[in-house]
């Protein structure tokens, strides 16, 4: 009985895999790359085991980003009109007012400011008197 | 690797699914088991690289992923285990009633078997591996292999020679 019964049980065949299986578990083991344009050049920098082309692609970056700064401070007018140097009337003008400052520091015409009058302390029922009155 | 990927699931994905199922006894936990351990393969080609029998390996890769997902599932879905066993399909269907009475008596007698004895009964019925490729799969010794299995097949035949009596 034995042997018999182990032939029989071998003889069963075990159920088939789920077709649709096959696709769904392979695609989740290689998952499709996901394409985005900064995606793929931030991946390219990252994954690529080519030394030289993340060094290239890093420097095509920052060529760019210097290219861009360049260009945008050279085109600003607002840029160029905050640095015209000023007209020689106006420094003439700049430099009268300065020599007119520094004599009338010398000279002592600047009024002081007027300091605090010192309060003097009076009695308290004086006060009580003045609140009333008012 | 897709290309060897996809050759390892035509190689070896039915009986490993085969396996998972009557270890686990829930399609659910199969399919996730199978996905878990193709991932891992993708993501480390080198690891079959050092495996001298493909189909011992992955069967020990499944043994382990099989353990440690029932782990993490806990007690909590056992009762679920239990209901979804009922309504499990391990063996192919069959047109012929006596056979299919037997294949569904099989499915419910190797549920009373413990897990360790149904996975060596398992590799040597429906796997035709030899005990020392059954030890080495789930890394335990040989002697300790075929007495698993004399145990895990004395409950299959206490509980099905009824069934078997009637079909012989």
């Amino acid at each position: 009985m034995n042997d018999d019964f182990e032939q029989h049980l071998r003889r069963q065949p075990m159920r088939e895999i789920p077709r649709t299986w096959r696709a769904e578990i392979l695609a989740a083991a290689n998952p499709a790359p996901r394409k985005s344009h900064w995606w793929v050049l931030l991946s390219t920098f990252n994954l690529n085991p080519s030394t030289s082309l993340r060094w290239g692609t890093l420097a095509a970056v920052w060529v760019v980003i210097f290219a861009l700064h360049h260009s945008t401070r050279d085109a600003s007018p607002v840029v160029q009109a905050k640095y015209t140097p000023p007209s020689p009337q106006m420094i003439l003008v700049l430099r009268e007012q300065k020599e007119l400052l520094a004599e009338l520091e010398q000279s002592g015409e600047i009024p002081q400011a007027d300091r605090p009058k010192p309060v003097q302390p009076r009695p308290q029922s004086q006060r009580r008197e003045e609140t009333v009155t008012v | 690797m897709p290309d060897q990927l996809a050759r390892l699931y035509d190689d070896h994905a039915q009986p490993l699914f085969a396996f998972l199922l009557n270890f686990t006894r829930n399609e659910d936990d199969t399919r996730e088991v199978l996905q878990e351990i193709f991932v891992k393969l993708a993501r480390q080609p080198d690891l079959l690289r050092s495996a001298h029998n493909e189909r011992a390996f992955l069967i020990r890769l499944a043994h382990n992923a099989a353990i440690d997902h029932m782990r993490r599932r806990g007690t909590r879905a056992r009762r679920d285990d239990e209901f979804s066993a009922e309504s499990l399909q391990a063996f192919a269907p069959t047109s012929d009633p006596d056979e299919a009475a037997f294949r569904a008596g099989l499915t419910a007698a190797l549920v009373e078997v413990p897990p360790d004895q149904r996975a060596v009964v398992h590799l040597k019925l429906w796997e035709g591996l030899t005990f020392e490729e059954i030890a080495e799969a789930l890394e335990i010794p040989p002697n300790t292999a075929a007495s698993r299995y004399r145990y895990g097949l004395d409950k299959l035949r206490e509980r099905l020679r009824p069934l078997y009596e009637e079909i012989k």
